[in-house]
């Protein structure tokens, strides 16, 4: 092997990770605030990836009517809760944000849809209909039962994926999609060859998580959330609801999906179901982050990318068993660290 | 004038087991109340239930309004506040971070007074205020759930053992501050096993045992109580048994 290959291994795996990375804080982010292991993560990014894609061919997403049914479904439920003290501001405002707002970008993706829009105006309705649909999704199937075990939670994140990647193939069809560029052109540092589409993931990635960090870090909406997953019912005392910091843990998470896969579809084909796999190795990141660290989420997505991109150039027929077995020593080590695991308090 | 808090006929159960039984009490503006009774007693679910934590057969009513549907978030902005007996500090936050959640209910330029105010009640808190919660000594992190609480302008703080497991000299300070809360206008319902401490601080008194009231008044009508000062206050008059 030289130096040239191994550089372009190198430069391929960071790529990977970086991506690895946003949907392995996601996870760990939406694990710590609402105790649901994020399975449909991987859906998210697929919606976003192929919502993207279509638009760009003037093709009409069928994820806008989803978010809108699911809107509906997020209104009942508001209803339903309230119906023993409804108020007209209530009606109102959950109307507004779960029935109005999806038909309006309904609207809007088939205005644009017919016309073949510029990369930026899809890359925003990709956007928008992939986090209403995370948002609502919350609404329906997690906010019900957040006071259940985690189990319960993780039974219902299994279902959900699976009623997602049902949908994708009915939205999508079978067959593989790409998307534009978001930045084209490229340019060359000694052997190493930068494509627009790989700098944007950096900067895009970079951007990301330094924004993570300054919301949390800075502002109360971001301490709320933090506060939220450090002591559940110290934050419900202090009038911060499980719910709102749900909701905003699930908006950052299917974000984060939707902007990794519309970062990732001018690289790689993605078909409705690809998005699982890509979704896993976030959480492998996440998993030998211990589901509680962020930097160490961050480092691990790396190296999960820099392994995938190394043993599918020694080993491709291996490359995912390789990646998955990162694993392997990671639990057991983690199991002699914390030999007596304490069973879920609340 | 009505009582600020009203709790009426309240009955909490875990499952099956009735852990409080028809219990009424009121806290008036302005008053030091305190719940007196051995470990055990249902005082801490008793609070838990006021807040909403625990669900509660009977009446409550704060400020006049029922709170039956409230959740605890909604008491939260009504002005009752509870500072727990485990405290539920944000343990992985420093201590600034903690105080300003505590005014997340709270319009932001309000907040800042309520920290200086915090800050001046609780100086430790303001020396410590860049350190996390989880590395401040027992004492100190009572403080800042209490000045955590404070932050979101409650007008009835619940305080729930404050002086469980601390220092005989931090104690002191704790009940200091409480009557000094009183003077500022917020309400106190005081849970504590230290029944002499807070019998001296107290204006009204309830007595708990296995779930229920068992004696009510002024406070130093209970503590000049036979019975009381044989069970609770760790003393016993000369030539009577004790039940």
């Amino acid at each position: 092997m030289n130096t040239t290959i191994m550089l372009f291994l190198v430069q391929d795996g960071i790529t990977n990770g970086a991506i690895y990375a946003l949907l392995g804080l996601a996870l760990v982010l939406v694990f710590a605030v609402t105790r649901v292991i994020l399975i449909p993560q991987g859906e998210f990014v697929t919606y976003g990836a192929l919502t993207y894609a279509s638009l760009a061919a003037g093709q009409m997403p069928g994820t806008a009517k989803l978010a809108l049914a699911l809107g509906i479904g997020a209104f009942a439920f508001d209803l339903f809760v309230a119906r023993n003290a409804l108020h007209g501001r209530l009606i109102v405002r959950s109307a507004l944000t779960n029935i109005v707002l999806p038909a309006i970008v309904l609207a809007l993706t088939v205005y644009f849809a017919a016309q073949k829009p510029p990369v930026a105006i899809s890359i925003a309705l990709s956007l928008v209909i992939v986090a209403m649909i995370g948002l609502y999704l919350y609404r329906v199937a997690f906010q019900p039962l957040a006071h259940t075990s985690v189990l319960v939670l993780l039974i219902a994140s299994v279902g959900v994926h699976l009623a997602l990647q049902g949908l994708g193939l009915l939205f999508f069809g079978a067959e593989g999609q790409r998307g534009p560029a978001v930045l084209s052109g490229a340019f060359t540092a000694g052997s190493l060859r930068f494509t627009g589409q790989s700098l944007t993931v950096y900067s895009i990635t970079i951007a990301f998580i330094v924004a993570l960090w300054l919301f949390f870090g800075l502002t109360l909406y971001g301490k709320a959330l933090r506060a939220t997953a450090v002591n559940r019912l110290g934050a419900r005392l202090v009038g911060i609801r499980t719910t709102l910091s749900g909701q905003i843990a699930f908006l950052l998470a299917s974000v984060i999906g939707a902007l990794s896969g519309i970062m990732i579809v001018p690289i790689t084909t993605l078909y409705y179901d690809s998005g699982f796999l890509i979704g896993l190795k976030g959480f492998v990141a996440a998993i030998i982050g211990g589901l509680v660290s962020y930097p160490l989420t961050a480092v691990a997505a790396l190296v999960v990318g820099l392994v995938e991109a190394f043993s599918s150039f020694y080993a491709s027929n291996y490359k995912e068993v390789i990646v998955f077995m990162l694993l392997i020593p990671v639990l057991l080590l983690r199991s002699l660290a914390a030999p007596a695991v304490e069973e879920e308090k609340d | 004038m009505s009582a600020l808090l009203s709790v009426t006929d309240a009955h909490v159960a875990y499952g099956k087991v009735e852990a409080v039984r028809s219990v009424s009490l009121e806290v008036g503006q302005n008053q030091i109340v305190t719940i007196v009774g051995a470990n055990g007693a249902g005082k801490t679910t008793l609070l838990s239930a006021i807040m909403g934590i625990l669900p509660l057969k009977g009446r409550v009513a704060f400020a006049g309004q029922d709170l039956a549907r409230l959740d605890i978030e909604d008491r939260v902005a009504m002005g009752l506040g509870l500072v727990p007996e485990h405290r539920e500090l944000f343990v992985t936050m420093n201590v600034e971070d903690n105080l300003q959640l505590g005014a997340f209910r709270i319009e932001r330029n309000k907040a800042k007074a309520s920290m200086e105010r915090v800050y001046s009640l609780f100086p430790r808190l303001k020396e410590r205020r860049k350190q996390f919660a989880g590395t401040l000594s027992g004492g100190e992190q009572q403080m800042l759930a209490m000045g955590r609480a404070l932050m979101g302008e409650p007008k009835l703080l619940m305080l729930d053992e404050p002086s469980l497991g601390l220092a005989p000299i931090i104690v002191a300070d704790i009940f200091r501050i409480v009557t000094e809360l009183r003077a500022a206008g917020v309400s106190v319902l005081l849970v504590e096993q230290n029944a002499q401490a807070a019998l001296k601080i107290a204006d009204q008194a309830y007595v708990m045992e296995l779930g229920e009231f068992v004696l009510s008044g002024r406070a130093s009508d209970i503590a000049a109580n036979e019975r009381v000062a044989a069970s609770y206050l760790g003393f016993q008059h000369e030539g009577e048994s004790v039940i």
